[in-house]
């Protein structure tokens, strides 16, 4: 039996950035609220065609299809990586303000 | 296929024999590994592609017959191929040497230090990857820290001459 | 230290210049992203989970005030004003943007830095001992032969598409503080039958998926001899090296599926045949590289005077002298020492370093440590040369930025890699297990009862954190979604290099602290008086730590 459907959005790194980007219908965003979600596998192989596409152009790199919840209405990564991914930076407090805390 | 060399793009001159193709009466063909015996036999102007996986060693008593070596390069990423040309070069091979496959043009000055002549990549390559560039990488760097390869000048013995 | 002459310049600002142009035609879509990827990678630039990464060499681990203030400079210019401090001696910048880089490049080179072959399937910044010239035991500065090493495999054109990446590591002392055993070539400097330095070479060392201790190349190998023996052993790992499975790449593969014996022969055999004349660097050129690394003129002190003072400061302040006790070490000259600065608070992030803790200590190096800083594999900054009349004043000075946490080798001295958090691989977090094992342990006087216990994390199979060859080594993996950690005992990265042992199933996250302190509190109970946690477990073997982790699973 064919695995059940999970919505998805497509992510990818900004090519001259790096930043995680998630393709919404105005483009490349930085926030995974603004992403547009595929709840078919047909509208998930077409986002990740326009990923591809995008790649192509030298937009972006690396375009994959993550699976999201959409619970709170916003969608938020089942895995822990793409959350992590999602939020923009590690779980604990770092750069300066963490390292002086820590110390 | 395009063949660029250190002067730029350059015309074949070597036609590759397919698999079961019979080798031409005269002039020059270039053959696969397992068509060396019967080229050896043959009077024409030999070059010989070989495989990434092939032993140096193996090609060098062959060396008087061939006057063109081509080095296969399954892909850029590997660099087998560099130590192949390398070790023929030391064993004595004084003819064409060509590495063939869809090698990029920041590899260019690697492949010359290496002992190639010469490049045959695949048309994609050569469409995004203009002559100009071939050259300008291969110059990129004028010394390095090597010694005992082909043409470019070494750093230790840019230090000697000034010792001295 | 190694100063650039002109060609080192030219060779750096040329290597600045042609990556410049490689982001330009990337961009202009002339490369592709499978073409620029090794070629970035070639300079050190990763795309990682969160941004690129960039990678900087830290050749052998040496640094000048002026570099490490650079370092600072960029952290706060193009990053996020931090750097992190890697097990190979390097650091890396977590946040720049890929346009910046070829100005984060211009800038390091004017310092007489690059981050060539900080990554890639070529030759990996060599690594060395952080006690370089220093130690008093030592036969020879291992740094010559490193920075020998350095020049030849800097954009060799035969070794820089390699099946996988390669990393030499060279000690000259026979106490191993450069991991020699676990790298793809370790080189130890001894001493010939005549009593003149030669080296020893090991080769197919390595962690990852298939962890081997590297095994004897060549007893005795005359020191001209270095590169053209690298270079065969290099060329005949090029032409024979697995290419069809890029974990099976490595030389550790190779020779352990010729078998050492043949893998020697086929090096030997292509030492005796090439060039090695034409390879070899010449008497004058060693001689050159050699002068940089004479011991720098310290000056003569009153060491009697000195000594009673730096005791008089530990009578009063019990931080001072637990500091003094575990971060400084003997230095070859009496009256001075090796201080390590740990960058290991209790709850940071191991081997992170803030830019205005980056100047600290270049200040104090500048004025307290002949102008030198050594970078660990261990994620610590050592200043190698402190008067101890003056050790007091560059604690205070540490101490007011935070870098006086006096662990070097304690429990909470602990390598991880940066995992889940930041690396693109990862499996699970590793930093936020490491602060957590800290925090457990924070108490100072419990970590000096503890004693000498190294425990190293990775958050993957690929082992940044060296976790095989911790005395605990912890594994963060993914099961089903959840993050698991294995647990192995008994790992040794020094001269008596071994594999840990894992203890059994994985743990949960949250598990960890708990499990850590089991082992501890069984080797505790255990232990003959003054027997480190390793020889305790190289004794006591695997079953009691086992019967005290899982008797209640």
């Amino acid at each position: 039996m064919a695995k059940a459907f999970k919505p998805q959005v497509v992510t990818a790194n900004d090519l001259i950035e790096g930043d995680s980007v998630f393709l919404a219908r105005s483009g490349w965003v930085r926030d995974i609220a603004e992403a547009r979600v595929a709840r078919t596998a047909e509208e998930a192989d077409l986002l990740l065609e326009a990923g591809v596409v995008a790649e192509a152009e030298n937009t972006v790199v690396g375009p994959y299809l993550v699976e999201v919840g959409l619970e709170t209405g916003a969608p938020v990564p089942l895995l822990r990586r793409e959350r992590i991914r999602a939020e923009g930076g590690p779980t604990f407090a770092y750069a300066p303000e963490g390292i002086a805390r820590a110390a | 296929m395009r063949i660029i060399d250190a002067t730029g793009p350059i015309d074949d001159l070597w036609p590759r024999i397919g698999a079961g193709e019979p080798l031409p009466e005269a002039g020059r063909a270039l053959v696969e590994r397992d068509r060396l015996g019967e080229a050896l036999a043959s009077g024409l102007e030999l070059g010989l592609h070989l495989p990434p996986d092939t032993e140096p060693a193996d090609i060098e008593p062959h060396f008087g017959r061939l006057a063109m070596i081509s080095v296969g390069f399954p892909s850029f990423a590997d660099g087998r191929g560099f130590s192949i040309g390398r070790s023929l070069r030391q064993r004595g091979f004084l003819g064409r040497l060509r590495a063939s496959g869809p090698v990029i043009a920041d590899q260019f000055a690697y492949l010359l230090e290496c002992g190639f002549d010469e490049v045959a990549i695949p048309e994609e390559v050569a469409r995004r990857q203009p002559p100009e560039s071939w050259l300008s990488q291969s110059a990129a760097i004028t010394f390095g820290y090597q010694r005992g390869i082909a043409g470019r000048g070494s750093i230790l013995d840019q230090r000697r001459a000034r010792h001295d | 230290m190694y100063r650039y002459d002109e060609f080192d310049a030219a060779f750096v600002a040329e290597r600045t210049q042609q990556f410049r142009t490689q982001v330009k035609r990337r961009l202009a879509g002339e490369l592709t992203e499978a073409e620029f990827k090794p070629l970035r990678l070639m300079n050190g630039v990763y795309l990682q989970l969160h941004a690129y990464m960039l990678r900087i060499a830290i050749p052998y681990g040496t640094l000048r005030p002026d570099q490490m203030r650079m370092l600072a400079h960029i952290a706060e210019r193009w990053d996020r004003g931090y750097g992190h401090f890697t097990t190979r001696q390097n650091i890396q910048f977590n946040w720049p943007k890929l346009k910046d880089v070829p100005d984060i490049l211009d800038a390091l080179a004017s310092v007489e830095m690059h981050a060539i072959q900080t990554s890639g399937n070529c030759i990996r910044n060599t690594t060395s001992d952080p006690y370089a010239g220093v130690a008093p035991e030592e036969i020879e500065d291992p740094r010559i032969t490193a920075e020998l090493i350095r020049q030849w495999s800097s954009l060799h054109p035969e070794f820089t598409f390699l099946g996988r990446k390669f990393k030499i590591a060279v000690t000259g002392s026979e106490h191993d503080r450069a991991a020699i055993k676990i790298h793809d070539i370790g080189i130890q400097i001894v001493r010939g039958p005549d009593g003149a330095p030669g080296y020893r070479v090991l080769v197919g060392g390595g962690l990852g998926r298939s962890p081997f201790i590297a095994k004897e190349l060549r007893g005795f190998l005359p020191k001209a001899d270095l590169l053209p023996y690298l270079e065969a052993a290099l060329r005949v790992y090029n032409l024979h090296g697995r290419r069809d499975n890029k974990y099976k790449a490595r030389i550790k593969i190779l020779v352990h599926e010729l078998g050492i014996e043949e893998y020697a022969r086929q090096v030997e055999a292509e030492f005796a045949r090439m060039d090695r004349a034409a390879v070899a660097a010449p008497a004058e050129e060693v001689a050159r590289i050699a002068a940089y690394f004479a011991l720098p003129e310290l000056p003569a002190r009153d060491t009697e005077a000195d000594a009673a003072e730096t005791r008089r400061m530990a009578a009063m302040e019990p931080e001072f002298a637990a500091w003094l006790e575990q971060n400084t070490a003997p230095h070859r000259v009496p009256g001075y020492r090796a201080v390590t600065v740990s960058l290991k608070p209790i709850g940071g992030a191991p081997g992170d370093a803030t830019a205005e803790q980056m100047r600290v200590m270049a200040d104090v190096a500048e004025h307290h440590s002949a102008g030198e800083l050594r970078i660990t594999h261990e994620q610590n900054v050592v200043l190698p040369h402190v008067a101890e009349g003056a050790l007091f004043k560059v604690w205070r000075a540490l101490r007011a930025e935070g870098l006086d946490t006096a662990n070097k080798g304690l429990v909470t001295d602990i390598i991880a890699c940066p995992g889940l958090d930041y690396c693109a691989l990862a499996t699970a977090r590793s930093i936020p297990v490491a602060q957590d094992i800290a925090n457990r342990f924070a108490e100072p006087r419990r970590q000096r009862e503890i004693g000498p216990l190294s425990i190293k994390i990775s958050g993957c199979i690929n082992a940044c954190g060296h976790h095989h060859v911790g005395h605990i080594g912890i594994l963060g993996i993914d099961k089903a979604g959840v993050e698991s950690y294995q647990i192995t005992l008994g790992g040794d990265a020094t001269e008596t290099a071994s594999l840990g042992d894992r203890t059994g199933p994985g743990f949960g996250y949250d598990e960890v602290p708990g499990v850590i302190e089991r082992v501890v509190d069984t080797y505790i109970a255990l232990r003959e008086p003054g027997e480190t946690f390793l020889a305790a477990y190289r004794r006591l073997g695997m079953a009691p730590f086992k019967e005290a982790l899982y008797a209640d699973h």
